[in-house]
């Protein structure tokens, strides 16, 4: 298709860019665009519709990994609290460490608990490692603990790693009475991993707890807390990221992939909660949404593809088709024809094409012909044939006409038989007619004796009045040389001719496909007149006439004449005798009898 | 910022969902036991079922590979010279196979000590071993004394303990001295009662039963835990209150017993092994220590005793009574 193309514009310059390009690329685009356009916008607001709901999933989990973290402080703090419901007695030790030991079997987490009496000294030591102690032991009331919980009721210490590895922290209960003592225990928080290492976030999410400075405090993976403070950078990072947003952020999690965290803070300790999901994961169902987009949208676009190349093809094939075709004409491969159905306007464009193309045929053939045809026509006809239309239509122009009329025809039709009229008015007709063949005029007609001749209408000629007045001197010395044999046959027949020129108004004129050429106006009655006038082997020219042919053929004025239909007298010329060949003998005698018969 | 991320989500989330997952199934791991106990081994069988757990078949992606060496740790430094044959992915030690393992320096070995790693020398500390060891140990020397004052809770008219020691196990001389110091603070006379190893353990109960003690101490380790049943007979016959490390011992008839639970502290080691068959680095796993202690009582022993018993200041306390 695109070889022919090449081949068939050679002549021209290529187009830059082939229609099939075009209507390919528009067709395409029109398709794709809205296609990915769709999947964007769907994309973008999934993503946002899948940004919120996760975000309410981690401020959910997050918040119920809080709860259950203070869940598991409170208890703790609850818990020391009836440890200190009662003002130290004497000989209470004993009851005050069942009371521990009870606790501890309560509450997992305490690996030790000191029950301080009022002064803050140690009465009551319970452990699940060290050997229990009672009765005075150490005075602690500068301990931290003890001030603290003194000041608040409850006090919750930092968080400590032992031997740098598990951590720990302590807390102090005072009681509402300050005679109650205060109860400070150490709590394994290590404990805590099975509230952490219960919350599961999706498929793969989870919860971490971090104290104020970024310490790990729990994790699923329990050896990560395991290293104490050596890994409180990385979470100190993830704990300030995820403090920062407003609501879920994207960060890169502790295991180094990007995760959707949230944090929330667990009011009474001052940790924070951390829920995070994988991105991966998190978005999974958006990636999910956007592979099947994403399948769609190569679907689509191949199915553009091949619609806006079928659509583009069946568009420029044709119009290429139409082109080739075009171009074959040119050539002159006439035959040549295009077959499309396509069904539409193109096959339409086709049939007109081959229809065309059928005509073209033919005028190319007709006008074959005439140039055949015109080698062996005179050059006045063979444009009549090329030409005919315009030059037969009815124009106003000017025009040379030529009357000529037999002098003594009444007399002689009247005294002789009809064949010898007949024989007679043939000869006559032959040599008018012959005449006017030689010179290029147009025959206007045969009336009786009379005929009417035009010169430069409807072919146009170069010197119309010399043409005139040359063909009416042939004319008169061809019908002379008959009238001198009629005369010998005792006919006594002469000839006058009128030449006039101006503009008239010629053209066909008819009915029911009888047409004659004619012209018609003034200049037409004048040279009829000038014919009256004129006697036998006379031409008689009108001013106009000798004007135009002044210099090449001398005309002798016969002065003012009055013409009938004209008001003013008008200057005649008479063609000078000279011009006129010799007259055979008693053509004089002739003319003089002519004249008497005709006035 | 957020358009950024979503242009990285997109980005990131058109890479094709990674679907290369752990191929801990693909692969033939296998696995080194050493110990210097002797079959039947406890310890191993709860190892086992940690791995059998965590979705390991034997002979199929698993494969363990034995070494006992009862009571001669010497025997196993042979073994460290097998272990250059190159494919081995872990050996896990228990006991005190470990101080003989301090020669392999590039397998992950795993170990089990009731004693302190750190004191042993494999790590250079818990929360960062920093060395191929790694593994878990059971707070041992903390909770003997603890032991001690539970057995005399149970039995306040407690005056002289007999404390069976198998010297064949690291740590001893420590737990030995734990004891011992936690005795001196109860007004408690220790007997001390060694023995070395499975084969002396007949000779070991009789000089037990030769100390004329209250009550019985039995140190944890594989060897009595494997002669639990005997022990504890031992004890009711002689009507000794007796103490233990683990429950299992209970089970068997011993009256007390305080510790961290073995099944849990395997089934941990069984992680920190899969871990480490995945690829992970032990040195950096931190050494785990249990934070949960069993306290449990068989008071079907404590009527067969029959003598004076404070069961009620146990009971209350107790994670497992057995009746």
């Amino acid at each position: 298709m695109t070889d022919g193309a090449a081949q068939s514009s050679s002549c021209t310059m290529p187009p830059r860019r082939s229609l099939f390009c075009k209507y390919f690329a528009t067709l395409f685009v029109a398709a794709v665009v809205p296609l990915i356009l769709g999947a964007a916008v769907e994309a973008s607001f999934g993503y946002r519709d899948q940004r919120r709901q996760i975000s309410a999933v981690l401020q959910a989990d997050a918040r119920a990994a809080s709860d259950r973290i203070e869940a598991f402080t409170d208890g703790i703090r609850d818990q020391l609290g009836w440890m200190v419901q009662l003002p130290w007695a004497a000989g209470d030790d004993a009851q005050h460490k069942i009371d521990a030991l009870r606790l501890l079997q309560q509450v997992p987490a305490i690996v030790s608990v000191s029950l301080l009496d009022e002064t803050g000294t140690e009465r009551v030591f319970v452990s699940r490692l060290l050997l229990n102690r009672t009765g005075r032991g150490t005075d602690m009331s500068t301990d931290p603990a003890v001030l603290g919980a003194r000041a608040n009721k409850v006090w919750y210490g930092p968080v400590q790693y032992q031997r740098d590895s598990e951590p720990y922290m302590r807390i102090a209960v005072a009681g509402s009475l300050p005679a109650a003592g205060v109860a400070v225990a150490e709590v394994n928080l290590k404990l805590i991993w099975d509230v952490i290492a219960a919350i599961r976030i999706g498929e793969t999410g989870y919860a971490i707890v971090v104290d104020d400075s970024g310490h790990l405090i729990a994790h699923p993976d329990i050896s990560l807390v395991l290293r104490g403070r050596a890994s409180s950078g990385s979470f100190g990072r993830i704990k300030h990221l995820a403090g920062a947003a407003s609501g879920a952020a994207v960060i890169t999690g502790d295991r180094g992939n990007p995760v959707v965290a949230l944090s929330v803070q667990a009011a009474d300790v001052g940790w924070t909660v951390i829920a995070m999901q994988p991105a991966s994961e998190a978005f999974a169902s958006i990636r999910a949404a956007l592979w099947r987009s994403s399948i769609l949208i190569a679907f689509g676009v191949l199915i553009a593809l091949a619609l806006a190349y079928w659509r583009a093809h069946r568009m420029s094939g044709p119009i290429k088709q139409l082109e080739e075709g075009v171009e074959r004409i040119r050539t002159g491969q006439f035959e040549h024809r295009i077959k499309i159905f396509s069904g539409d306007e193109l096959q339409q464009l086709a049939l007109r094409f081959n229809e065309m193309a059928s005509e073209l045929a033919i005028s190319q053939q007709k006008s074959a012909r005439i140039e055949r045809l015109k080698q062996f026509l005179p050059s006045q006809v063979a444009e009549l044939v090329e030409h005919s239309h315009e030059l037969l239509e009815g124009q106003r122009r000017e025009v040379a006409v030529i009357f000529g009329d037999l002098r003594g025809f009444t007399a002689f039709s009247t005294r002789n038989e009809p064949d010898v009229i007949m024989a007679v008015m043939r000869e006559y007709y032959e040599a008018v007619g012959a005449v006017t063949t030689r010179h290029e005029a147009t025959l206007i007609g045969f009336d009786g004796d009379g005929v009417m001749l035009l010169v430069n209408a409807p072919v146009a000629c170069e010197q119309p009045a010399t043409q005139a007045v040359r063909l009416a001197i042939d004319l008169q010395m061809t019908v002379q040389s008959l009238a001198g044999k009629w005369c010998d046959a005792g006919h006594a027949i002469g000839f006058g001719v009128g030449v006039a020129m101006g503009p008239a108004t010629v053209g066909t004129v008819g009915y029911n496909g009888r047409l004659d050429y004619t012209a018609m106006g003034a200049v037409v009655n004048l040279a009829s007149r000038l014919c009256n006038l004129a006697k036998d082997a006379q031409i008689l020219a009108d001013p106009t006439i000798a004007g135009r042919v002044r210099d090449s053929v001398p005309l002798a004025s016969l002065g003012q004449r009055t013409i009938k239909g004209y008001d003013q007298a008008l200057e005649v010329f008479a063609v000078a005798p000279a011009d006129l060949p010799l007259k055979p003998p008693g053509s004089g005698q002739r003319r003089r009898e002519k004249e008497s018969q005709d006035h | 910022m957020k358009r950024r991320e979503f242009i990285l989500l997109i980005g990131g989330g058109l890479a094709w969902p990674a679907i290369a997952r752990a191929q801990g199934g693909a692969k033939l791991h296998r696995v080194f036991w050493v110990s210097t106990q002797s079959e039947p081994d406890p310890f191993l069988d709860g190892f086992r079922e940690g791995m059998r757990a965590l979705g390991y078949v034997e002979g199929k992606t698993v494969t363990f590979e034995t070494h006992y060496a009862p009571g001669d740790p010497q025997a196993l430094r042979k073994i460290v010279s097998e272990l250059q044959r190159g494919d081995i992915d872990l050996v896990v030690s228990s006991g005190p196979a470990t101080r003989v393992m301090t020669a392999v320096t590039d397998i992950p070995v795993l170990f089990a000590l009731s004693g302190d790693p750190v004191a042993l020398g494999v790590v250079k500390s818990l929360a960062h071993p920093g060395t191929n060891f790694t593994g878990s140990t059971f707070l041992s020397l903390e909770l003997a004394g603890k032991r001690v004052e539970l057995l005399k809770d149970i039995y306040p008219k407690l005056r002289k303990l007999a404390v069976f020691s198998n010297t064949d196990h690291p740590g001893e001389p420590l737990e030995w001295r734990a004891t011992l110091e936690s005795c001196r603070n109860l007004g408690i006379e220790a007997a001390y009662v060694p023995f070395c190893g499975a084969r002396e353990i007949e000779n070991g109960l009789m000089a037990a039963g030769k100390v004329d003690a209250d009550a019985l101490l039995v140190f944890p380790d594989a060897v009595t835990l494997v002669h639990r049943a005997k022990i504890a007979e031992f004890a009711i016959a002689h009507r000794l209150p007796s103490m233990f490390g683990w429950s299992e011992y209970c089970d068997a008839g011993g009256l007390l017993s305080y510790g961290a639970n073995q099944r849990t502290t395997y089934f941990r080691l069984a992680t920190y092994a899969d871990r480490i068959l995945r690829g992970e680095n032990p040195s950096d796993l931190p050494v785990m220590r249990p934070e949960k202690f069993e306290l449990a009582v068989n008071l079907r022993t404590a009527r067969l005793l029959g003598i004076d018993l404070d069961v009620s200041s146990i009971l209350f306390r107790a994670s497992k009574v057995i009746s």
